[in-house]
């Protein structure tokens, strides 16, 4: 595992989205680290440099590792998010579908016909990114973003489905959009998807979007 | 026991510590500034007060009310009558404050004597505009809004001269090279050490645009999103290297080629566009030396200031 240090962050490469999701659970339960924060292959740990020098804190991680890391919980739990797809609240779909030569109804069932993991919750607060993306569906990033893309709303990009909990720039294809509220500032635990959770979207019709 | 706004200012919102282990939502972009204005009015370091974004707002109060300023220098008056920096000022009821435009520096910082009345949401009274969150309503000041003082009575300070951070058009920030900083082939690393950078119109509390010489980078392409902090300075494929500031995101798929010391963080809420910043090479040992040193020295005015800086 390579390990490296810049001023008070410590990175730590692994092998994949679980590894990093693991290892950061992991060396959260060390109330030592301000803040774990996963990638898609590593993780960082930032410590406190005002009460610990690099090598103590190059230690903490060494007696971290050779605990050994246990799997990450909440890989059981199955999420159904609702989805309407296309229309005002996908206004990508169509391009998506004419550029992989799908039509609605395919495009539909091939995104809806599996159940996906949470690699990874991050760049804006509670932006989930859930891979597993079937590969008949693979498009690139838009090449120019959008400033603003609604809150709830689904996108593709580079084999992976993205959920914008909050309304933020973003350069995804926008598939659908989800009434389900991924965010609530009065909940003990705000986003509501997290890293490990597994998820199945479910089509639902605009007229439903509101109940 | 309100405060009306009669002018929000060009982005006025309620700041005060971050959400630690929420890293990225909200607070002070200028800490430090945060603090001194608090100092001026006895409060604690982050009770929730008001940072201006280049315009300032102009307010009235409803009662009588201490207030400090600190940070971006502005034309500041209080009933047309200029009001300084850096010394509790005494306002009546009916009086009006006028913060003006950002002369030097970004964000000017006032802070209410017992501190503004705003809840708490997840650990803090910071405004966190990207996800409505936190201070007044979630969002920025506008016209009509009232605000709510936990008054509380002060003596007058005045901040030393040595402990009033000189604002400035021009700025060095101490960086270590970051984990991806290889990706930047010899010359282009000290390019971007070496360059008197301009800070670009995109400028906000997630981020800063610094312009100059494109950056040669030798990026694979797609890099898997890693951990990005305020103060990481990323590189995208197009050269320009990309700053992170207070409300960075959590991950990002950019190289990071530079990340701004722990010391010289709070600085980056000062930053604005025009601004010329300079990154200035540090090693590891010499990051926490300079910490060190920087949280003795602000520790003789400020207290315990490892949670300001």
């Amino acid at each position: 595992m390579l390990i490296r240090c810049v001023d008070d962050l410590i990175s730590l490469s692994v092998d994949s989205p679980p590894d990093a999701q693991a290892l950061a659970a992991h060396l959260r339960k060390d109330d030592i680290w301000v803040e774990v924060v996963a990638g898609i292959d590593s993780v960082v740990a930032q410590f406190d440099a005002s009460t610990i020098d690099a090598a103590t804190a190059r230690r903490r991680i060494d007696e971290a590792l050779a605990e050994g890391i246990p799997p990450p919980p909440g890989r059981e739990k199955l999420l159904e998010i609702p989805v309407v797809y296309g229309g005002e609240y996908g206004p990508d779909l169509e391009d998506v579908c004419r550029e992989l030569g799908l039509s609605f109804d395919e495009f539909v069932t091939l995104h809806t016909g599996n159940d996906y993991a949470v690699d990874m919750v991050g760049f804006t607060p509670g932006f989930a990114f859930v891979g597993g993306l079937n590969k008949r569906l693979n498009v690139p990033r838009r090449e120019q973003p959008r400033q603003r893309v609604e809150a709830g709303s689904i996108g593709i990009a580079d084999g992976r489905t993205g959920l914008y909990a909050l309304a933020s720039p973003g350069g995804w294809s926008l598939i659908g959009r989800t009434p389900y509220a991924l965010f609530d500032a009065n909940a003990v635990d705000p986003f509501s998807i997290q890293a490990g959770m597994r998820i199945r979207f479910i089509a639902i019709r605009a007229e439903e979007f509101s109940q | 026991m309100t405060i009306t706004v009669l002018k929000p200012g060009l982005q006025t919102t309620i700041q005060s510590s971050p959400r630690i282990g929420l890293r990225h939502q909200g607070g002070a972009a200028d800490p430090l500034s945060l603090a001194l204005a608090n100092r001026l009015v006895a409060n604690v370091w982050d009770a929730a007060a008001l940072e201006a974004t280049l315009l300032g707002p102009t307010l009235r109060f409803g009662v009588p009310c201490a207030f400090g300023i600190a940070g971006a220098i502005a034309a500041v008056t209080l009933n047309g009558k200029s009001v300084a920096f850096h010394e509790t000022c005494f306002a009546a009821a009916g009086d009006e404050l006028a913060i003006g435009a950002a002369e030097t520096g970004a964000r000017t910082y006032i802070a209410f004597a017992g501190g503004l009345d705003a809840a708490k949401v997840l650990g803090s009274h910071s405004t966190y505009l990207l996800a409505s969150l936190g201070g007044h309503e979630g969002r920025a000041l506008e016209s009509g809004d009232t605000l709510q003082l936990k008054p509380a009575v002060t003596e007058k300070h005045s901040t030393p001269d040595v402990f009033r951070p000189p604002m400035s058009s021009s700025w060095a920030l101490r960086a270590c090279a970051s984990f991806e900083a290889e990706q930047l082939p010899g010359d282009a690393l000290e390019t971007l050490f070496e360059t008197n950078w301009v800070v670009g119109r995109r400028a906000d509390r997630m981020g800063l645009q610094l312009d100059g010489p494109r950056l040669d980078i030798s990026s694979s392409g797609r890099m898997p999103s890693a951990a990005v902090f305020p103060g990481t300075v990323q590189c995208p494929e197009g050269g320009l290297p990309y700053l992170l500031s207070v409300d960075a995101g959590t991950v990002g798929g950019y190289p990071r080629v530079a990340q701004v010391i722990r010391a010289d963080r709070h600085v980056l809420g000062q930053l604005k566009p025009g601004d010329h910043v300079r990154l200035l090479r540090r090693e590891q040992q010499e990051a926490a030396d300079d910490l060190r040193a920087k949280l003795d020295y602000w520790g003789e005015w400020l207290g315990d200031v490892e949670q300001v800086i």
